[in-house]
């Protein structure tokens, strides 16, 4: 006879009103963010694109902390961003905003992929402060000269394919620095999906965000011409913010959503 | 009850009777603005829709010294887009300037980087920064017209359940309460000796870093007392609220609005698709 039947079942952890509030709340703090930084720190004549977007470091954490909710509130903050102090139609605010949905989306499927329940305990925090620095150069060393050979070393040769080279070889050498900083820098899955997170979002966001700048939107609010300047500037700017303010406050705030149970597990709840 | 605009920058509506059109009506107005814009292709097109725009704020009571707000945005916008035609580009048209100010011998040629300013230039730039205003003009509208109250109760009526209808509500609460947040920190942190005016950009930029994780903690604190609160009423986030508290009706001004609002998305799909 078989002995007391012991099922344990998962429980089904289902949307409260915590995840409603702290949502909202979010959404709140990441607008007013983003009009603080692209009214100090705006690009040239991109309104709403900041060279330190201060908003886009929380999106990051808010996706991995928050799961979709995170992503909504970029998604939301960001349309009201379009339409005020932006001035952009809501039309183009619509499209725009996807950027900063995807800024909280990609880390958010890296670290489910990589690091369902991540420890950002620093084993050496001499490593976990100077990788961001070395991740955040690195990357964008290479970025621009990717760029530089694409937009002038294919057309003209010399000496801009040698630039291309140089700096492909000196991002990368400080970005392998980066990485293998943090495989050391505590549990190496979360660090290297934290290191991921930074460059997709900045990438990912970056391509839309310029794109819906510039080509395709309805209409784009400007030239064509300009992608490039508002792409590399996207890019470098969130590069630097994601990889520093990002992974201070993952390190900071992080143990404290975990211990009040506010970390999402799921997508929602 | 202030609008978005209003409490965000104290512009909004003097007009009581625009004021009391249906939500859809007060958000359709400025979306066809916004779909007009895309086919206001040249600068009479676009210059007659900004003014368009311009003659809706004033008809709707937003006084149009709103766009002072909005003068760094279009003084930025606008020099970038004419960099835009004359330094990363060349339009092919009457050449009226042209310098260069780079020359370089490559390897497949030669490089250069010119200042090249054409007739053909300066009218997709007059587009872009007429269309400029006339995006503005639209986004003003919207911004200055509707309230936080249209957009919790028009959620209300369509019957969205109550979780949704709170959280909009908390967003629009939660900016003034995270705006007076942030600017607490910020004069604590002055208290403690930092000043923001004669710090370089960089050191700045870490000092805002610092008062991040105090305005987080902050979130997480108040979404624990107002969660609590809400759940200590017994409602529940997928509960559907009851519609009759407010119910907005259509009325003879409402289809008017609505009938030029058609009349311009018509008249600019059909006068954009003529060369």
């Amino acid at each position: 006879m078989a002995g007391p039947e012991t099922q344990v079942k998962a429980v089904r952890k289902r949307v409260t009103w915590m995840h409603i509030v702290l949502f909202a709340f979010a959404t709140a703090i990441s607008y007013v963010l983003a009009v603080v930084s692209s009214l100090i720190f705006p690009v040239l004549g991109a309104p709403g694109v900041s060279a330190l977007y201060l908003a886009a470091a929380i999106y990051v954490p808010l996706g991995i902390w928050m799961g979709l909710w995170g992503c909504l509130a970029g998604y939301i903050s960001c349309l009201f961003l379009g339409l005020y102090p932006s001035g952009y139609t809501f039309i183009q605010s619509f499209i725009w905003s996807w950027a900063d949905f995807i800024e909280a989306l990609l880390p958010l499927l890296v670290f489910r992929a990589l690091s369902p329940d991540p420890d950002f305990t620093p084993k050496r925090p001499g490593a976990a402060k100077l990788l961001p620095w070395f991740i955040a150069a690195g990357t964008t060393i290479l970025f621009l000269g990717i760029v530089v050979q694409l937009l002038w070393g294919a057309t003209y040769g010399e000496p801009f394919t040698t630039i291309y080279v140089v700096m492909v070889y000196l991002g990368l050498a400080l970005a392998c620095v980066g990485i293998a900083m943090g495989l050391i820098a505590g549990h190496a899955r979360t660090w290297l999906a934290t290191i991921l997170s930074v460059i997709a979002a900045a990438f990912g966001s970056g391509i839309w965000g310029a794109g819906t700048l510039t080509l395709w939107n309805l209409p784009p609010p400007l030239p064509a011409e300009l992608f490039w300047p508002v792409f590399v500037g996207w890019v470098a700017g969130d590069l630097i913010v994601l990889s520093v303010i990002s992974t201070a406050l993952l390190v900071a705030l992080t143990p404290i959503f975990k211990r009040t149970g506010l970390f999402v597990r799921g997508w929602w709840a | 009850m202030p609008t978005i605009l209003g409490e965000l920058a104290g512009v909004e509506s003097k007009s009581s009777r625009y004021l009391s059109l249906h939500v859809s009506t007060k958000i359709f107005l400025p979306l066809s603005f916004a779909v007009a814009i895309f086919f206001a292709t040249d600068p009479i097109k676009a210059l007659l829709l900004a003014a368009a725009s311009a003659g809706a704020c004033v008809a709707a009571g937003v006084p149009l010294s709103a766009i002072k707000r909005y003068l760094a945005v279009i003084v930025s916008m606008s020099s970038f887009i004419v960099l835009a035609f004359s330094l990363f580009t060349h339009i092919p048209g009457k050449t009226l300037f042209e310098v260069t100010l780079l020359s370089m011998q490559a390897e497949k040629g030669v490089f250069e980087w010119k200042l090249s300013l054409t007739d053909t230039g300066l009218t997709y730039a007059l587009t872009f920064i007429l269309r400029i205003f006339a995006m503005i003009l639209s986004a003003t509208l919207l911004m200055a017209t509707v309230t936080d109250r249209d957009f919790v109760w028009g959620l209300l009526s369509l019957k969205v359940p109550f979780g949704a209808c709170v959280a909009t509500s908390l967003f629009f609460r939660g900016l003034q309460l995270f705006a007076s947040d942030f600017y607490t920190i910020r004069e604590a942190m002055m208290a403690r000796g930092v000043d923001f005016e004669r710090t370089s950009l960089a050191k700045r930029f870490l000092l805002y870093v610092n008062a991040l994780i105090p305005l987080l903690s902050l979130m997480i604190t108040r979404s624990y007392e107002v969660s609590l609160a809400l759940e200590s009423r017994g409602i529940a986030p997928g509960s559907r609220a009851a519609s009759g508290y407010y119910t907005f009706r259509m009325r003879r001004d409402d289809y008017a609005v609505i009938a030029v609002s058609v009349t311009l998305i018509i008249v600019y799909v059909l006068w954009g698709r003529i060369p």
